[in-house]
């Protein structure tokens, strides 16, 4: 069953990852990894929420899994955020690579310490 | 001596019956016996439908550029021109006059 | 738009096997609140690892396969590793009063996994051209 929900929530939100990734690119140039770092800072905040009001024994262990584990855990992803960095660091961009994981660190964990903590 | 170059443009996941349509192209050109052809990956891009395309970001990198240079005399390179019409060609097909230096 | 479906359908089923495969491992190491998150940490280090031996065989090997890339790039390592996590349990860990796990986790997982992408890339060039 819980393996059921992981299965069923990330089926749901790696597609959609592709599809904002493209969505967001497609408003920008193509230099900067805009489309990854808004999953990844959208699905920090979401999953914030999600931990704090587990804790605060607000959401249950099947959401949690659901939507934690399978959907913001697919939504998200460090492979293409590495991969994107790297490939800034190979064409010699080293200030785009290193604002970008500044940049996604930094707006990460603001996301994901405002959601804890509105609903812890 | 003095000659054609066919240049094509296609997109890497472009297919001509499940094989990949630059190895169709150069297996057609080699088959027709056109003195020779090199297919060269592009990393970036954009065509007629103004999408950028380019290996350095995940979500955009399909439909990568190829392009297929070939190089012959005229009445060969020409010769070959309706080989390519049958394939559906959506990319560039461009000749210039080129001049072989050796 | 015309050919979206087949490629949003394999990353949809590449993202539910990859995340699946992060779950088994999270499960085989579980983290205490205050501990080192040691089963993330593994997951996104040998993700990025992958994604950069993929890649490169994507780039020299095999070109031209359509549904390759966002099948096992996009779907598969991008729902098998997480950012959320990360961010998440570092906030968590500080909040527990465990902050230098917390630093030592975000500074840790960054140095680990943005060499292993490019150490990746770079090996499997190397035995590509070999």
């Amino acid at each position: 069953m819980t393996v059921l929900l992981v299965a069923l929530g990330a089926a749901v939100g790696a597609p959609l990852r592709y599809l904002v990734d493209r969505a967001v690119q497609a408003r920008h140039d193509a230099l900067f990894p805009w489309g990854t770092l808004t999953v990844n800072v959208a699905g920090s905040l979401v999953l914030g929420l999600l931990t704090g009001g587990a804790l605060a024994g607000a959401v249950s262990g099947d959401v949690t899994v659901l939507l934690g584990t399978g959907f913001c855990g697919a939504l998200t992803t460090y492979s293409t955020f590495g991969y994107e960095t790297v490939k800034l660091v190979e064409s010699g961009a080293f200030g785009q690579a290193f604002a970008n994981v500044a940049v996604s660190v930094t707006a990460g964990l603001a996301a994901a310490a405002a959601g804890y903590a509105l609903t812890v | 001596m003095s000659g054609l170059r066919l240049t094509i443009l296609v997109g890497e996941g472009d297919r001509w019956r499940h094989r990949p349509m630059y190895t169709e192209i150069v297996h057609r050109a080699h088959a027709a016996g056109l003195a020779g052809a090199s297919v060269l990956r592009g990393v970036e891009g954009f065509g007629s439908h103004s999408r950028i395309h380019t290996d350095r970001l995940l979500s955009l990198a399909e439909e990568l550029p190829m392009m297929v240079v070939i190089v012959d005399a005229e009445e060969r390179v020409r010769g070959f021109l309706p080989q390519l019409a049958e394939l559906g060609l959506e990319g560039l097909v461009m000749l210039d006059p080129v001049e072989v230096v050796r | 738009m015309r050919r979206q479906w087949d490629v949003l359908a394999v990353i949809s089923a590449g993202g539910a096997l990859g995340a699946l495969a992060r779950y088994a491992m999270s499960r085989a190491l579980p983290a205490s609140p205050t501990g080192f998150p040691w089963g993330i940490f593994l997951v996104n280090v040998t993700g990025c690892l992958l994604i950069g031996v993929l890649m490169a065989l994507i780039a020299h090997v095999w070109p031209g396969r359509r549904l390759l890339r966002p099948f096992l790039g996009t779907g598969v390592l991008g729902g098998y590793t997480t950012f959320s996590a990360y961010t998440v349990d570092i906030v968590r860990l500080a909040d527990a009063g465990a902050v230098a796990v917390a630093a030592a986790y975000l500074v840790g997982t960054l140095l680990a996994a943005l060499p292993a992408v490019y150490g990746g890339m770079v090996v499997t060039r190397w035995l590509v051209r070999r």
